[in-house]
């Protein structure tokens, strides 16, 4: 009763957010130069074509007209109609979000199954050869960009060795893995250093910890140590770090999506940016804003079943 | 060495069995592009990812030949023009269906031009602005027109011209023509256009595919009807790179928009072809030449002195070699590129001169130091090279060049309101005929001569009589007139033609990418 209290509070709590997200991109895309009726009718079209499609897109309204409407709108569930893609903005916006959910948990996945064991290595032996050739290997990995490495990658796995394929998102399940695999690969070498700098140490702290020493004294089997005292509360700042990530990670599909062809929402959102379509703009921005608080209330909800003392108030 | 000698032999005889062997048909022909296509329909596809592609899904009524500037018969067999000029008839060829197999007849084609000629609905109407009427009567299809117009013929050839089916728009979803269209496109209907292919499945933004037309007309080599191949898959890939890469890991055929500096390394692979297909792309730079700038300052680019002196100032051969990796020629009209019929001028024009280009400087009384800025297009390579290299080259004339990056849709609009200088700029016709160019960098009332603000009476006079010269030596002096007028005035900084680069697998038979820029699938064949 009480989670259930704290979530319905948080998400009233969420109102006021997406009406601040809703104003500053609603500005934001009107104070760029250029404007969709340049975009629809080309370089090419004359002042008094420009002023009618303008005229036929509302543009011509007073701002505040224009911004009630769109608030108005959107608390109906309709988006509006995309400019570029001429269909309704929501229509597009959960055709495409799949895909780039799809990419994102992967790479989530893989980061947590890179940097989990690898953090209990190099923090099981400190000091010594393993834990210093994991954090050069993962410092490399967070200090090339992303895009570069992606490249690099498309180049030697897909293009020469021929064991993935190029770009694309593939069909099915199955396909659609085989297919992510090097852009969420990609993706998760930068998370997977993060985490890994984080969780490691995090569980060297922990192994240090009274309690654990305490566990040990009492005779413990070491496994269930790991397990059930050092993950447990190393996990705790390193959930907080992956929400965040995650949140990082939905900015970052605008690159990844781009480079390895797949058509998701990061590349979708470039192309409506080229284009100044303002409500598919203003959608995909709401999008990723209402993803990204979900996920951060998700990261609380886990936390505070994984420690007690974070109550939930 | 015994190795060598059977490869040679094996060589031998497959060249020998080459000419007797039958065309291939079938298979499908996977092809990369660097934008997708938002609405294929011939009246509203105003971007080159549409325009490029009408010509696969929808007939003309006449075909642009072979030499890229006659016309010769297409869905018309025949076609005459009265004596005064005034009306063109065309005999339609019999038995000519759409692709799902319904007749097309005259009224279709009513319709059709009909609809293209409507300035509410199209933003091409005005290429056919001289018609006054389009009536059919059997197989016969008659156009009047107000006044006698020398392009026409070429019209009836370009792709705002496909012909559509009548019964399709009846009975689409829509209150509006466009509703229609956009409704009949996202359905992938076979029942809409003749032309060799018709869309199968579409998926904005992300892919396309064109399946073959078993009603087309025109037949292939084998005396069988084309096209040769079953489908054409289109995959939207915007990155450079991962173009090129899903090319070389053979997950594509064709990889189109290859960048300049990536045409030698694939030159040298042996699978694929490097096609540089001649075009009537030109890169030019509109200049600011309005007495003030937007902010009131006074501009020193609207003395043609100064414009003459930028110009002698340029070394294109070496813009050519640093941007194209030398893949492209220096202007030789102003107005447009070579290929396109009409154009003069066979050398470079304002061939590099420092010594004129300071001397004109000098008579224009330039202050050293003035400063210039140029507006270029952020994220692209070819325009920060642009901007390095102009720098240097008019640092001798003591111009102090600064750059300004912006997005494309920030630069239309500063090329609107001018408020630039000089900024990067590319076109490539979609008609053949230099009207269409001419009129964009020259005519004033179509765009204040490319946003430049130039204003010549004589030119736009010009360009106002060559619209209505039936004559076609009298046309071709008008145009001589107004080319020499324009490099005179210099309202741009000319800089060079560049052909379209474009990546196909040795596989890939018959593909070809026309000046205008058409993707031309009609006879290309997959050899697997």
């Amino acid at each position: 009763m009480a989670t259930l209290q704290y979530i319905l509070k948080r998400l009233t709590l969420m109102i006021p957010t997406f009406l601040l997200v809703m104003v500053i991109i609603f500005l934001l895309v009107r104070f760029l130069p250029g404007d969709p009726a340049l975009a629809i009718a080309g370089d090419r079209a004359s002042d008094a074509d420009l002023a009618a499609i303008r005229d036929r897109l509302g543009l011509n309204e007073p701002t505040w007209v224009q911004f009630w409407l769109f608030l108005t709108n959107t608390v109906q569930g309709d988006l509006g109609t995309s400019i570029l893609m001429r269909t309704e903005v929501l229509d597009v916006v959960l055709q495409r979000l799949p895909t780039t959910a799809f990419l994102t948990v992967y790479a989530v996945g893989l980061s947590v199954l890179i940097a989990g064991p690898m953090a209990f290595v190099a923090a099981l032996n400190r000091g010594r050869w393993p834990d210093t050739v994991i954090r050069t290997v993962f410092q490399v990995g967070l200090s090339m960009p992303v895009f570069y490495i992606g490249l690099v990658l498309l180049t030697f796995l897909a293009a020469q060795l021929r064991w993935f394929p190029v770009g694309g998102y593939g069909e099915g399940f199955v396909s659609h893995l085989y297919h992510l695999f090097l852009p969420a690969f990609t993706v998760a070498l930068y998370t997977s250093a993060i985490i890994l700098r984080n969780l490691r140490s995090a569980i060297i702290e922990v192994l240090d910890a009274e309690y654990v020493q305490f566990a040990r004294a009492k005779g413990l089997p070491n496994r269930m140590i790991l397990g059930r005292h050092v993950l447990r509360n190393a996990l705790i700042s390193t959930v907080t770090l992956l929400g965040l990530s995650i949140g990082n990670l939905m900015s970052g599909t605008l690159v990844t999506e781009t480079v390895f062809a797949v058509p998701g929402l990061g590349r979708l959102m470039l192309e409506a940016i080229f284009a100044r379509d303002y409500p598919l703009i203003q959608g995909l921005t709401l999008t990723f804003a209402v993803l990204v608080s979900l996920v951060f209330l998700l990261t609380d909800l886990f936390q505070s079943s994984l420690d007690p003392r974070m109550r939930l108030s | 060495m015994k190795r060598t000698v059977m490869v040679a032999a094996l060589a031998a005889a497959t060249a020998l069995c080459t000419p007797a062997m039958a065309q291939e048909r079938g298979g499908t022909l996977k092809f990369a592009r660097y934008d997708g296509s938002r609405l294929i329909d011939p009246i509203y596809a105003d971007r080159n990812p549409d325009i490029w592609m009408v010509g696969s899904l929808f007939d003309t009524l006449l075909r642009t030949g072979a030499d890229g500037s006659s016309v010769v018969a297409g869905l018309a067999e025949s076609y005459s023009v009265s004596e005064d000029g005034l009306s063109v008839s065309l005999t339609l060829r019999d038995g000519v269906k759409f692709a799902n197999g319904s007749d097309l007849t005259s009224a279709d084609v009513v319709f059709s031009l009909d609809r293209a000629r409507n300035p509410d609905l199209s933003p091409w109407a005005g290429l056919l602005g001289s018609i006054k009427s389009v009536a059919a009567d059997g197989n016969t299809v008659t156009i009047s027109l107000n006044n006698p117009d020398p392009t026409l013929l070429s019209m009836l050839a370009t792709f705002n011209t496909g012909i559509v089916s009548k019964a399709a728009f009846d009975g689409a979803e829509g209150a509006t023509d466009q509703e229609k269209s956009a409704a009949i496109f996202a359905s992938a209907s076979a029942g809409v256009g003749s032309g060799p292919f018709f869309m199968c499945d579409f998926e904005q933004g992300a892919s396309m595919k064109f399946c073959a037309n078993d009603n087309y007309w025109r037949m292939g080599s084998d005396g069988k009807a084309l096209p040769y191949l079953e489908s054409v898959d289109f995959e939207i890939i915007p990155d450079d790179a991962t173009r090129i890469l899903k090319l070389q890991a053979g997950e594509v055929d064709v990889a189109e928009f290859i960048p300049f500096s990536r045409v030698s390394e694939l030159e040298a692979d042996q699978s694929i072809n490097m096609n540089l297909y001649p075009s009537t792309r030109i890169i030019y730079s509109p200049i600011n030449t309005r007495d003030t700038r937007a902010d009131g300052t006074p501009n020193p680019l609207a003395d043609p002195k100064v414009r003459q002196a930028i110009n002698y100032a340029t070394n294109k051969e070496a813009l050519i070699g640093l941007v194209l990796q030398g893949a492209g020629k220096p202007m030789t009209s102003p107005l447009m590129a070579a290929a396109t019929p009409m154009s003069t001028g066979e050398t470079p024009l304002y061939s590099y001169d420092m010594a004129k280009a300071q001397e004109l400087i000098k008579e224009a009384g330039v202050e050293p130091g003035t400063e210039i800025t140029l507006t270029t297009l952020a994220g692209s390579a070819d325009d920060s090279t642009i901007f390095a290299a102009l720098q240097q080259m008019w640092s001798p004339l003591g111009l102090k060049v600064n750059v300004e990056q912006v997005d494309g849709a920030t630069r239309g609009a500063k090329n609107r309101s001018g408020e630039f200088d000089i900024h990067t700029y590319g076109w490539v016709n979609d008609v053949n005929d230099p009207s269409q160019v001419v009129g964009w960098l020259g005519y004033h009332p179509t765009r204040k001569a490319v946003g430049t603000g130039w204003n010549n009476d004589e030119f736009n006079g010009l360009f106002e009589a060559a619209a209505v010269e039936l004559d076609p030596a009298k046309r071709a002096e008008q145009f001589a007139k107004m080319q020499d007028i324009y490099a005179e005035a210099a309202p741009l900084l000319f800089m060079y033609e560049t052909p379209f680069a474009v990546a196909v697998s040795k596989s890939v038979e018959g593909y070809v990418q026309t000046p205008l820029g058409n993707n031309i699938f009609d006879e290309a064949s997959v050899n697997r």
